[in-house]
């Protein structure tokens, strides 16, 4: 199994790509997103969601993606252990995934393992652009994400096509032009 | 896992989902909720203790918290912490208690394993509000509507209202009134308010022919005629001191200096004015009991003015007022009951006596048919069912009612009618039950 990876900055933020295998995966070093008031609600013993979608893209303005990746986590913090817990959130029930016990970056690191990309997805001729867009979850967007068949999909993408509401909490990350070939030769931008 | 959703298929998903799955069933949101709850790593704990701002819950003095919400927060202490059954009940303490917001926070307990709940009620600092706490229209007696505007900061309020009566007494009174409270003196269980009202007073014909006969019948009473004399404005000051003694009881004693411009001159040929002073004592009750889909309330009030030379009043009277409310609703039925009943001694002026024959009792009677000066004793009572339909309830009502003076007690006089009410507004045909005949009355309007 081949492992390669790229690292782009985006103003502060570090978005890195690797190759694992079949699948595209990203990490951002330098960044953190449980901290703030999405911290402060997790030690006062509240669950937040979070919702994250990562795409590929052949030009930075892009309408339609060429692949994207969506996934709903549901994280909690343990107010005597002092660690996180978090939940993948699928569209079948049965395919729920929990990790616990974990310090926050560790938490952070799972989220982003969990968003990955099939290679066979990613144009190989010609350079992409990566985006992921993470959102604090509005209790307004929840209307509809789950259904009689667990978690929606389509609605979740349909929330990622509006802006995002007013006070919610999110962040964005690219990272692009890079190319298939030199994630395959470990090349840093 | 990953999902993965190809570019054309997007557009379709974007398109086509964002009108079918978008609107998925209420239940499914609150199994949103559910899902976020069941995977909080808190729930393997047991919750030792509920609080609200740090006051353990069955300590927390607000009457408007309901027995039913209380037994509902004791239900979490000693059962697993269940963060969805924390935020319903957050969501609840939020519009009962009229708030800005409810933070729910876990601490640590006094042991492993344990957690303590505590529910932190942010107020909202400051508020202004512009409303119409009334509007009426009743075909027999015309309009009747209240403009209020007022403002808070922290536990100081102050309301200005400008309006039309023409519903509550034997005179229509249109002016001003201004009221100043502080809920909080010294404690949350003291508060302190001063009202100060204008007012200007027109009288019915059936009423200045009603004084024109019982002035010449008691000229040789004294003070008699002095209770049916005519006033043509009112200025009062009425400051009262509120103690909160449990959730469920209060008491307020105050004072009220009433001012009256009167209609006749003064013996010199000027004009006239005349002191209503009254010490005012009120005992408020209320308590609800909620059990499933059931909710039982009690309201009650006694009311006692009393009017004294030693207050620098021209009239000397005691007038007492007692009201009892019980309703019941279960499911989407709705039974109430309410009693009224009032008592005068001496002679106490016209704004003071008892009306029968308003929006409220009696409906589809005209008060001044029935006595166009009011009575000094009277009693009242009124049942009504009623059946909610979505956002309204239909409802039907009798009343009976009695009113009169000393051992001159009317006749006992009934109406039924229907009504249909959506929020506050309400709409109804009432049908007062004369010897014989029918004759509807129409009304329409707020909080009536």
């Amino acid at each position: 199994m081949g492992m390669c990876a790229f690292a782009v900055e985006y103003n502060v933020l570090r978005l890195a790509a690797r190759l694992d295998g079949d699948v595209l995966h990203v990490s951002a070093p330098n960044f953190t997103f449980l901290n703030g008031k999405p911290l402060e609600r997790l030690k006062d013993g509240a669950s937040i969601a979070f919702i994250a979608q990562l795409t590929v893209s052949s030009s930075p303005n892009y309408v339609v993606p060429d692949a994207r990746s969506v996934a709903r986590f549901a994280v909690s913090y343990d107010i005597w252990e002092e660690r996180f817990s978090v939940t993948k959130i699928t569209d079948r029930p049965d395919q729920r995934r929990t990790v616990s016990h974990l310090p926050g970056p560790e938490a952070e690191a799972w989220c982003f393992n969990n968003l990955a990309i099939n290679r066979s997805d990613v144009p190989t001729d010609k350079p992409f652009y990566l985006q992921l867009d993470l959102r604090v979850e509005d209790p307004r967007d929840q209307a509809g994400v789950i259904g009689e068949t667990g978690i929606s999909i389509a609605r979740m993408v349909e929330i990622f096509s509006r802006p995002v509401r007013e006070k919610q909490v999110h962040w964005l990350l690219n990272s692009g032009p890079v190319r298939v070939e030199d994630l395959r030769k470990g090349m840093r931008f | 896992m990953h999902v993965h959703v190809p570019g054309a298929a997007l557009l379709v998903a974007t398109i086509g989902f964002g009108a079918t799955i978008l609107a998925g069933p209420a239940s499914a949101d609150q199994s949103l909720a559910r899902s976020l709850a069941e995977s909080n790593v808190n729930q393997q704990y047991v919750v030792e203790s509920v609080s609200i701002s740090g006051v353990e819950f069955s300590r927390y003095r607000d009457s408007r918290l309901s027995s039913g919400l209380r037994r509902r927060l004791a239900g979490l202490v000693g059962a697993p912490c269940d963060m969805a059954a924390i935020g319903d009940l957050s969501a609840k303490i939020r519009s009962t208690l009229h708030l800005q917001d409810v933070r729910e926070h876990l601490s640590r307990g006094s042991s492993p394993e344990r957690v303590r709940v505590d529910f932190e009620i942010v107020h909202k600092d400051y508020s202004f509000d512009l409303s119409v706490p009334r509007f009426l229209y009743d075909s027999d007696q015309g309009w009747t509507t209240e403009l209020n505007a007022s403002a808070r900061a922290h536990q100081q309020s102050i309301e200005v209202g400008l309006g039309s009566n023409g519903d509550d007494l034997v005179e229509r009174f249109t002016g001003f009134s201004t009221r100043y409270a502080d809920s909080h003196v010294f404690s949350d269980r003291i508060g302190f308010s001063i009202g100060i009202e204008g007012y200007h007073d027109l009288w019915n014909p059936a009423t200045r022919r009603a004084v024109a006969a019982e002035s010449s019948l008691n000229d040789s009473v004294a003070g008699a005629s002095n209770s049916f004399a005519l006033y043509r404005t009112r200025r009062n000051i009425a400051p009262a001191v509120t103690f909160a003694l449990s959730r469920e009881l209060s008491v307020s004693v105050g004072a009220s200096f009433e001012r009256m411009g009167m209609e006749a001159p003064s013996p010199s040929g000027g004009e006239m004015s005349m002191s209503a002073n009254v010490a005012t004592a009120d005992v408020n009750f209320g308590y609800s009991v909620e059990d499933g889909t059931d909710l039982q309330r009690w309201d009650g009030r006694y009311g006692l003015r009393l009017a004294t030379r030693e207050l620098g009043s021209d009239y000397v009277y005691s007038r007492q007022y007692l009201s009892v409310r019980y309703e019941w609703k279960s499911g989407r039925r709705i039974v109430s009951d309410r009693m009224i009943a009032g008592m005068i001694t001496g002679h106490a002026p016209l704004f003071e006596r008892f009306a029968l024959g308003n929006s409220s009792t009696l409906p589809g009677w005209n008060r001044y048919a029935i006595d166009p000066l009011g009575g000094d004793r009277m009693a009242h009572d009124t049942v009504s069912c009623g059946y909610q339909f979505q956002q309204g309830t239909a409802e039907a009502f009798y009343d009976a009612g009695i009113v009169g003076d000393g051992d001159r007690l009317g006749t006992l006089r009934h109406s039924v009618g229907l009504g249909f009410r959506q929020s506050i507004f309400n709409i109804a045909m009432a049908f007062p039950v004369y010897q014989g005949r029918i004759a509807p009355v129409f009304m329409a309007g707020m909080n009536y």
